[in-house]
């Protein structure tokens, strides 16, 4: 396209404008998606990240004045933050593999072809739907030692009630299983769409050629899932990594900070504290943590689909 | 924090732009005596006025509050957003420092005026330009101290009581005759408390299991749970800030109340340390706790509506928190009505929560929505209907011993910043992560770093 | 031919095993559902009564707390604001999402994988910090409070996941599926819409039932971004769990909790049956 020099423009037209139109065409798949996101991102971004380094003025909440790296020596000298790092990393090394392996295990049972599946499908996303906040609550409901049916039923097996929000372990274990709970649906929803569009020729192929079931899971379908699975957990890993609506309608971040995730202290430091420019050096933190992890998961997804 | 170093530098500078706002304002306001009717509003041209509040009474405000307004003020037509009540501060403050706010009438809660006010973001009620609309009959001097000290700041007065509300102990009479301990007043103190609470966890159905407890409130990792542990400070002469507005906490007086907060939990229900305003208020209004210390507008939730209680009035006595070494406890928990700096109906919306807080909206508000008075004349009178006599004699003691103990939040421009704070540190200290001694040391480093 | 791609796998499998793998879908969808199911019985629960030990299943039902909430304008009023905003973000992201996930997947591009990539990044950006920026400048356009800049909000966060998984969609495609279509005459475009868009039908519902909910109960942009016109139901939701008169009202919360709920299965339900319908009729035909 750039070849084309206004001499030749005459000459070159019909083959310049195939050109043309053809890198036009190309963009256009990737343009909707480029604009909306740079005209609704580029300025919050860099917002977020100016004001990390000034002087937060809440009369104008804009920068009065550039101090450098004040607002990170703070923030990395609180133990707080620390503290909601080391949660955070807990909270996803349990949840994230525990939801990708239900999620597609569950996918697999429940894709065995039968009239039920599509109603199983739909009533499996209904934990998603649940708002956050009335998630918590019936999850607070039913793990309560007091009024709680799960440990009502505990109690009839003989045991004594587990404080389930107040023993640390377990309040981090209770965000696990309600997290799970939630989003185990959404690994469901994509991993059965993922198996009913694989190609069942090759099945057929595969069993005229007297493969076995664990081979055939093993070596067609799941590489055929690799794209599918890697990019389910990218999806989750981000989505997981900003969970705060949880922890703060089931536990309030505590027991003393136990699942005081960092995404919870943020929103905390910004919009109850009102100190933005704080939790804003905390946001860019987090930004490039998750750029640089996510990065290196990308890296990995690229290596597993040329190995497939 | 440099900064609150620059904003006091800056205070002249604002100050002398909020005086030659509100002298253009009254100049403007006195110039045109027609313009001045405007303000009201007129039958063929109405002022809206729109208001920013908790979403916990926006509705009933909407619905039962305007209807009542609009028989006096027919051409003000009001219109109020409701906010979930963790929200509403930075709601309102990204709301109010905008060149035109969307909102005439801010409600602020007790430690936000400070807040609001510093940021220009209030209106100041006592300034000419309102004085020139406020009623003659609007009796300042009428309303108790306590309540009233939550819309000043500074000198200035920026918001009026609206609804007023304060940390209580909540009695379940019959508990405490089954356990045969005799009913608290206002004379017990927490030794005697602590003392009677061992009998109060008690086997009620004789089945071999404790089902009652002594005590449920605010445990949780939760802005408003350290509240408890102030008042029982405060109780006993301790302060949040010195003069200079230091932290004053981190003493033996800070220590001992903490301890006595976590020592309450041995006599909660189990799991009673994620618990917190509701929870708390589900615990006591099942009959599982013979007393709770929480806000005194739950009173009704909790022995008169048969909806949300299994209570009795009756079996529901309420009354101050336990005595320290200086007197009983309670905790100020003010909504204050203000009016927005910025807005253009500044007249109208002044003229709502003026009529609102006056003497006859305040009865109105207290006699048919059950909303706790701040006034002393209103608080005086016959209250329309009959459980609400013990419950505004416990509420004047509690605002005399709030007005004694100076038992409210700290009062600063970054005051959620330091509750925020108190909360963590109050958090790991009722997780048993650290000593009583090392959470107030770490609390006051804290917000004596904030605070300046 | 492509039709008969679709269809699943796993046909001939004994009998028992199938039976067995039935079940156990079935018992783990019951065991998700049990919160559900307990949130439905808490909402026809007198608020009295949803507190007690040990936990009431008999009980006087109520349908009053449904009556008295959606009597109130505001709830109604909330969920079409919801609707619209969960259809308008969902049918959005959908379209650019899944041309965007499209060209990383099968369009050779110089720059378009690093811009992949960076839209993927974006999403690292903790939400209550693109919050506040995003309402600063919907201020000063004088755009807050509209159901647009809620619906372009939702956009991005929605179309970097719609991007990413439909790629990874596309990704396992043949492809020689486009490439005998463009060598048929058919444009770009026309390749994508007419062959790509229907064989990977179940992978777009999928993530458009996905991104629709997370627009739908997403509770941060709303409540900065809106406040009367465009408000949605998580902020109620918020609202009545943090009240602060008179505790936490569950009966509310699990009835309006049920309300929200609703919808989206029976969309959900539907676009189900759709799908698996056209997924049998595509298996006689092919």
């Amino acid at each position: 396209m750039s070849t084309v020099t206004a001499a030749g423009a005459r000459r070159a037209r019909p083959r310049a404008w195939t050109r043309l139109s053809d890198v036009a065409s190309r963009w256009a798949f990737m343009g909707p998606a480029a604009v909306i996101l740079g005209a609704m991102l580029a300025y919050p971004i860099f917002y977020t990240i100016e004001i990390s380094f000034s002087r937060f003025d809440l009369m104008t909440f804009g920068a009065v004045e550039w101090i450098g790296f004040e607002n990170y020596a703070h923030v990395l000298d609180d133990y707080r933050f620390w503290s909601s790092m080391k949660v955070t990393l807990v909270y996803l090394v349990f949840a994230l593999p525990l939801q990708i392996v239900l999620g597609f295990g569950i996918a697999f049972l429940i894709n065995a072809d039968w009239r039920g599946r599509g109603t199983v499908r739909a009533l499996f996303i209904i934990p998603m739907v649940v708002a956050p906040v009335v998630a918590g609550g019936i999850w607070r409901m039913i793990l309560d030692p007091l009024w709680g049916i799960m440990n009502w039923v505990i109690g009839l097996a003989g045991f004594g009630p587990l404080d389930w929000f107040g023993d640390p372990n377990l309040a981090m274990a209770a965000i696990v299983i309600i997290d799970t709970w939630r989003w185990t649906p959404f690994v469901v929803l994509i991993a059965t769409a993922a198996l009913l569009s694989l190609p069942r020729d090759l099945f057929e192929a595969a069993e005229i050629d007297g493969a076995g079931w664990w081979s055939m899971l093993w070596s067609i379908t799941l590489p055929l899932l690799v794209p599918i699975i890697a990019a389910t957990f990218v999806v989750r890993w981000l989505g997981a990594v900003k969970m705060f609506d949880i922890a703060l309608a089931a536990t309030y971040g505590g027991p003393g900070g136990a699942t005081n995730v960092i995404n919870l202290f943020i929103y905390e430091e910004a919009f109850r504290s009102l100190r933005f420019a704080e939790s804003a050096a905390m946001a860019v933190i987090v930004l490039v943590l998750t750029m640089l992890l996510t990065g290196l998961f990308l890296f990995g997804t690229r290596k597993l689909e040329q190995r497939y | 924090m440099t900064r609150f170093h620059e904003a006091a530098g800056s205070v002249s500078r604002r100050a002398l732009i909020v005086a030659a706002a509100s002298t253009v304002a009254v100049a403007a306001f006195g110039g045109a005596a027609a313009r001045a009717q405007d303000g009201l509003g007129t039958p063929e041209q109405p002022v809206e006025v729109r208001m920013i509040a908790n979403e916990a009474f926006a509705n009933q405000w909407q619905t039962l509050m305007v209807p009542e307004f609009n028989k006096a003020y027919p051409n003000i037509k009001v219109t109020i957003d409701g906010v979930p009540y963790v929200e509403l501060l930075a709601k309102s403050m990204l709301d109010a420092t905008g060149p035109s706010p969307t909102y005439d009438i801010i409600i602020a809660d007790d430690p936000w005026v400070p807040q609001l006010a510093e940021v220009g973001a209030l209106m100041d009620l006592k300034s000419a330009e309102a004085a020139a609309r406020t009623d003659a009959g609007y009796d300042w001097d009428d309303f108790n101290a306590a309540p009233l000290a939550a819309g000043e700041w500074k000198g200035v007065q920026y918001g009026v009581p609206l609804r007023s509300n304060m940390l209580m102990m909540f009695v379940n009479k019959a508990l405490y005759e089954k356990a045969g301990v005799p009913l608290p007043t206002p004379d017990l103190t927490w030794e005697q408390y602590l003392e009677q609470a061992p009998k109060l966890v008690q086997d009620t159905d004789g089945d071999g299991k404790v089902d009652a407890w002594a005590v449920d409130t605010y445990f949780v990792r939760e802005p408003l749970t350290p509240t408890i542990w102030q008042t029982i400070m405060n109780s006993n002469g301790g302060q949040l800030l010195d003069a200079d507005g230091k932290p004053a906490f981190d003493t033996e007086i800070g220590i001992a109340a903490l301890e006595t907060h976590r020592k309450l939990l041995e006599y909660a229900p189990t799991g009673a340390v994620s618990h917190g305003f509701s929870e708390s208020l589900q615990a006591f209004r099942q009959g599982l706790v013979a007393t709770m210390f929480n806000w005194g507008s739950v009173y009704k939730g909790s022995a008169i509506d048969e909806k949300t209680t299994t209570l009795k009035p009756d079996q529901v006595g309420i009354q101050v928190l336990p005595a320290g070494s200086v007197g009983p406890g309670a905790h100020r928990g003010i909504w204050n009505g203000t009016v927005s700096a910025k807005s253009e109906n500044r007249q109208a919306a002044w003229t709502v929560i003026q009529w609102l807080s006056s003497k006859e909206g305040e009865a109105w508000h207290s006699a048919n929505l059950g909303v706790f008075p701040a006034r002393k004349s209103t608080l005086a009178a016959k209250p329309s209907v009959e459980w609400l006599g013990p419950v505004f004699a416990a509420l004047q003691q509690a605002y005399d011993a709030a007005e004694k103990g100076k038992m409210w939040r700290i009062r600063h421009p970054r005051s959620d910043a330091a509750q925020q704070i108190l909360a963590d540190e109050h958090s790991r200290f009722m997780a048993g992560n650290v000593s009583a001694a090392e959470a107030l040391q770490v609390a006051a480093e804290k917000i004596e770093k904030v605070l300046d | 031919m492509t039709a008969a791609a679709l269809h699943p796998p796993l046909r001939r499998r004994s009998r028992f095993g199938r039976k067995v793998r039935i079940a156990a879908g079935v018992f783990a969808c019951l065991v998700f559902l049990f919160p559900v199911f307990w949130m439905v019985l808490s909402s026809f629960k007198e608020q009295r009564d949803i507190f007690t030990v040990p936990p009431t299943l008999f009980f006087t039902p109520t349908l009053e707390t449904y009556v008295s909430y959606m009597q109130r304008a505001d709830i109604s009023r909330r969920l079409i604001n919801t609707i619209i905003v969960a259809v308008g973000s969902g049918l959005l992201s959908i379209v650019a999402g899944a041309m965007a996930g499209y060209a990383l997947a099968r369009i050779r591009l110089r720059g378009a994988g690093t811009i992949g990539v960076l839209i993927l990044l974006s999403r690292g950006v903790p939400p209550i910090a693109l919050a506040v920026p995003m309402f600063l400048v919907a201020r000063s356009l004088g755009v807050t409070d509209m159901h647009i800049t809620l619906i372009l909000a939702y956009c991005t966060f929605l179309i970097p996941y719609v991007m990413w998984l439909m790629r990874g969609f596309f990704l396992a495609l043949p492809k020689e599926l486009e490439e005998s279509a463009m060598i048929d005459g058919c444009s770009r475009f026309g390749a994508f819409f007419k062959i790509i868009v229907p064989i990977s039908m179940p992978g777009l519902l999928s993530t458009m039932i996905f991104s629709m909910i997370l627009a739908w109960e997403e509770l941060l942009f709303a409540l900065v971004l809106t406040n009367r016109y465009a408000s949605t139901i998580p902020v109620a939701i918020a609202g009545i769990a943090g009240d602060t008169v008179n505790g936490a009202n569950w009966g509310a919360l699990t009835a309006v909790g049920t309300i929200t709920v609703i919808p989206v299965v029976v969309f959900a339900l539907l676009v189900q049956k759709w799908l698996i319908q056209g997924l049998a009729d595509g298996a006689t035909k092919g």
